[in-house]
């Protein structure tokens, strides 16, 4: 049941994201909406980890099956790239509104060299 | 395998060190550099597939012929950018070797994750290169790349985990021995967005449309390593999951598509690094092409993808120090005009992409026309036409002009495609054969026809913005997983 739960949240979490990056002409709202999709992703491939019953997998943790732990481990990278990615776009994002005083992406695609 | 980790993570550390520094020029690169091809000089020609950190869960890595192919022109590409770039600080060659390393890095790894992480590390070293002169045409650009190839990396996570939650293992190595088969949904919709999230980041046609901006607007030195080395992580990737799963229809579906869709829009281009940009998506026709046929094809596609990147890199290098020398960047406005080096650059790298003998593009065409089925040797001719037509509008640039222009990455670049060019003649006597090298003087010969027809419309085709390539990317992921459970 948790493992159903988690993987309509992880998929409406992509939903929400990505159509934020489609519908949005702000970049600042384009680059949370990636960020939203790529929470959905990480989750999506916790809850494929899951067992039914199951408790979380450390050491020690009680008698019963553990939870797949790999998984887990991977979506900590994930979250780490994720993380770099969001900080250094919006990096940019600083450049170009301090050069362009725009956020508006039709804008920023005409934007002349200053 | 320990010589070629060993090379990977000197070039890691290589790179970070260089980041240290405050002088300008590349030092520990120099060092990464000579530390890669001692490694390759230990673990070639291979070495079998091998887990790192323990048997069970560790990451598959593998020597094989792509690996090998792809250490054997790498220095010389890192080298050629080295030499450009001199000047500058050394937080660039910092950025460019590490850069440089997870390419090496990518091209070993057999593991789906490991595929994702370095494929990601690429897309941030690149985006942080793209935008590194700091013009707020290039950092516009360098975002939309970074927005559009996390897009593709997040499908590909996605279809990670359901591959994943299907066959309880991440080695494509193991993968590949498992014989799988698509009767459940789930599973073809996990190799459907893993194809998807790798085609984006490969540039293929309609869904990594991020390219043609980045490859205009990359400084010259960075555009030369998009094109002639990281451009290819993409395509690495599609070839490694073509050998684990049944998504070859798929990868040749694509390849058709990207292949057509880009030399239409080179056809009619005036920008020039816009113009070699679309040309590179059209290339990556001819490999997917072969890729996803496998077998015999397989090896054509391999050493297609070596020679692409030599002369592509070639003409990218060639076309960036034109562009900087004369400042424009219309293709007619540049006639006349060019540095010398330059010119000569863009004509080797000219007469190679469109297949003339005995040059790169040559050997490459007629291996892989010769290993794959006819229907498809006949879909490569009509590329081949099309790219010799849209290459015809590059003469009157050969043509010299007054200023001095720097050497070296030209030189270097053209002796890598010169190099291939004779090895390729050397191990394979077949391609003496003298109506192969009359085919090819007639295909380019028809080409040129086809351009004096061509020049004479003018056709505009749409601009793709972000929205808009943002949207055909997740349709067309979405498609190639829904592709996958009705047809494969």
């Amino acid at each position: 049941m948790e493992g159903q739960v988690a993987l309509l949240l992880a998929v409406s979490l992509l939903v929400l994201g990505l159509g934020t990056l489609l519908s949005r002409r702000n970049v600042i709202w384009k680059l949370l909406g990636l960020n939203v999709a790529s929470g959905g992703a990480a989750l999506f491939l916790v809850a494929v980890g899951h067992r039914p019953q199951a408790v979380p997998p450390i050491l020690g943790w009680g008698p019963g099956p553990a939870a797949d732990p790999l998984p887990q481990a991977l979506i900590l990278t994930a979250i780490v790239i994720h993380f770099a990615t969001l900080a250094l776009s919006l990096v940019y994002v600083i450049f170009l509104t301090e050069h362009l005083h725009t956020q508006d992406v039709p804008k920023l695609e005409r934007g002349e060299d200053e | 395998m320990t010589a070629a980790l060993a090379g990977v993570l000197g070039y890691f550390l290589a790179g970070t060190l260089e980041l240290l520094r405050t002088k300008t020029g590349p030092c520990w690169g120099l060092v990464a550099w000579a530390g890669g091809l001692i490694s390759l000089a230990l673990w070639a020609p291979g070495f079998p597939e091998s887990k790192l950190g323990g048997p069970l869960w560790g990451i598959s890595l593998v020597g094989d012929p792509i690996a090998l192919a792809f250490w054997c022109f790498i220095p010389l590409v890192h080298a050629a950018v080295g030499w450009h770039e001199r000047r500058r600080p050394a937080t660039f060659h910092g950025l460019v070797t590490l850069l440089v390393g997870t390419c090496l890095a990518t091209v070993l790894s057999r593991d789906l994750f490991n595929l994702f992480v370095c494929l990601e590390l690429n897309s941030l070293l690149s985006f942080l290169l793209i935008g590194f002169d700091a013009r707020s045409r290039a950092v516009w650009a360098s975002l939309q790349y970074l927005i559009l190839t996390t897009v593709g990396m997040i499908l590909y996570l996605v279809g990670l985990g359901l591959v994943y939650g299907e066959l309880g293992t991440l080695s494509l190595a193991q993968i590949s021995t498992l014989a799988v088969d698509f009767s459940t949904p789930s599973l073809a919709v996990g190799a459907g967005l893993l194809v998807a999230g790798a085609a984006v980041k490969a540039g293929v046609f309609l869904l990594g449309l991020w390219l043609p901006l980045a490859y205009r607007e990359a400084p010259t030195g960075v555009s030369t390593l998009l094109a002639g080395l990281v451009g290819k992580m993409g395509i690495v990737t599609l070839a490694r999951l073509a050998q684990a799963l049944p998504v070859g229809p798929l990868v040749v579906s694509l390849g058709v598509v990207t292949g057509f869709g880009g030399l239409i829009y080179a056809l009619w281009e005036r920008d020039l690094k816009v113009f070699l940009a679309y040309q590179v998506m059209s290339q990556v026709g001819y490999m997917l092409i072969g890729f996803g046929l496998g077998g015999p094809a397989f090896f054509g596609a391999l050493l297609y993808t070596v020679a692409c990147c030599l002369y592509k890199g070639l003409l990218f290098q060639a076309a960036g120090q034109a562009v900087e020398a004369v400042g424009k960047r219309d293709i007619p406005s540049l006639a006349g005009r060019l540095p010398g080096p330059a010119a000569i650059g863009l004509a080797v790298g000219t007469a190679a992409i469109v297949g003339l003998p005995p040059l790169a593009g040559f050997v490459g065409k007629e291996l892989l026309g010769v290993m794959v089925p006819p229907a498809f040797s006949w879909t490569l001719t009509v590329l081949t036409l099309g790219t010799a037509a849209s290459f015809s509008k590059l003469l009157p640039l050969f043509r010299m002009g007054p200023a001095a222009g720097e050497r070296g990455a030209v030189t270097l670049l053209t002796a890598g495609v010169l190099g291939f060019s004779s090895w390729g003649l050397l191990s394979l006597p077949s391609l003496w054969a003298p109506s192969l090298w009359l085919r090819a003087l007639a295909a380019v010969a028809v080409g040129f026809g086809l351009h004096l027809v061509i020049h004479r419309l003018d056709i505009r085709l749409p601009r793709i913005g972000l929205d808009r390539a943002a949207l055909v990317s997740l349709v067309g992921s979405v498609g190639l997983a829904l592709a996958t459970v009705l047809w494969l």
